[in-house]
């Protein structure tokens, strides 16, 4: 079974994305709500993904990204960016950063999960 | 498939109700800061930023629990409130206006 960290400082985005992941694909979700302990998560549950924010308070979405792609026990694992924000400029800046996909916000919960797969190539 | 967007349909409403709390606090925001600017015409600093950042995360929410015109409106006052300038009697205007209208789009 597919392990997926979503790593969101809102309650309610980190609980209707889990309820998406686990419900629709059927995938195990551990949660973060700050950077930091996304990291530590990262390092401990050692997901298949991450489902990361950009805005967050103390450790932000592309900090959190350098700091996992920075420590060989986690700069492997695909991350998926997670944002509200629609200007080009900011959607060109995440995109360069080098994650796989940057999602937008909000986000459908029915499709979440087969946007995640087509982002990730998972075929299964 | 069909049957776990049925299920996941059902548990969205159980969330949006579980979740209305926070709504009523971020509505709250966007109110003060509404009869703020209405009285103002201007926001504090402080003000300004919560209230942009409310507005932000409500665009990032209620499109997802299936009001996506709260998010349109969320989205116009977050982009007001981050333009790098004086807020005027108009836009004061148009802001209570959308804080109107988003109460009305998601507590029919």
């Amino acid at each position: 079974m597919r392990k997926i960290l979503i790593i969101d400082d809102e309650d309610d985005i980190r609980q209707v994305a889990a309820l998406s992941l686990e419900t629709i694909a059927g995938w195990e979700v551990v949660t973060a709500n700050r950077g930091a302990q996304g990291i530590a998560m990262a390092r401990s549950e050692k997901p298949d993904a991450v489902l990361l924010d950009v805005m967050m308070p103390e450790m932000d979405g592309p900090t959190t990204f350098k700091n996992l792609q920075a420590d060989p026990a986690t700069a492997g694992i695909p991350v998926i960016l997670l944002t509200a924000k629609v200007q080009g400029v900011d959607q060109r800046r995440f995109a360069s950063l080098g994650v796989v996909a940057v999602l937008f916000k909000p986000f459908d919960p029915i499709t979440l999960a087969d946007q995640m797969k087509e982002a990730l190539g998972w075929t299964d | 498939m069909a049957d776990a967007a049925d299920k996941t349909a059902q548990l969205l409403e159980t969330l949006w109700q579980k979740n209305l709390p926070i709504f009523h606090e971020r509505m709250a925001i966007l109110q003060q800061a509404s009869d703020e600017l209405s009285r103002t015409h201007s926001l504090t600093q402080e003000l300004r930023a919560e209230a942009a950042s409310t507005a932000h995360k409500l665009a990032g929410a209620l499109g997802m629990f299936g009001f996506p015109k709260g998010t349109d409106l969320a989205r116009q006052m977050e982009h007001l409130l981050i333009e790098p300038r004086e807020l005027t009697a108009t836009d004061a205007a148009a802001f209570s206006v959308w804080v109107k209208e988003l109460a009305e789009v998601v507590t029919p």
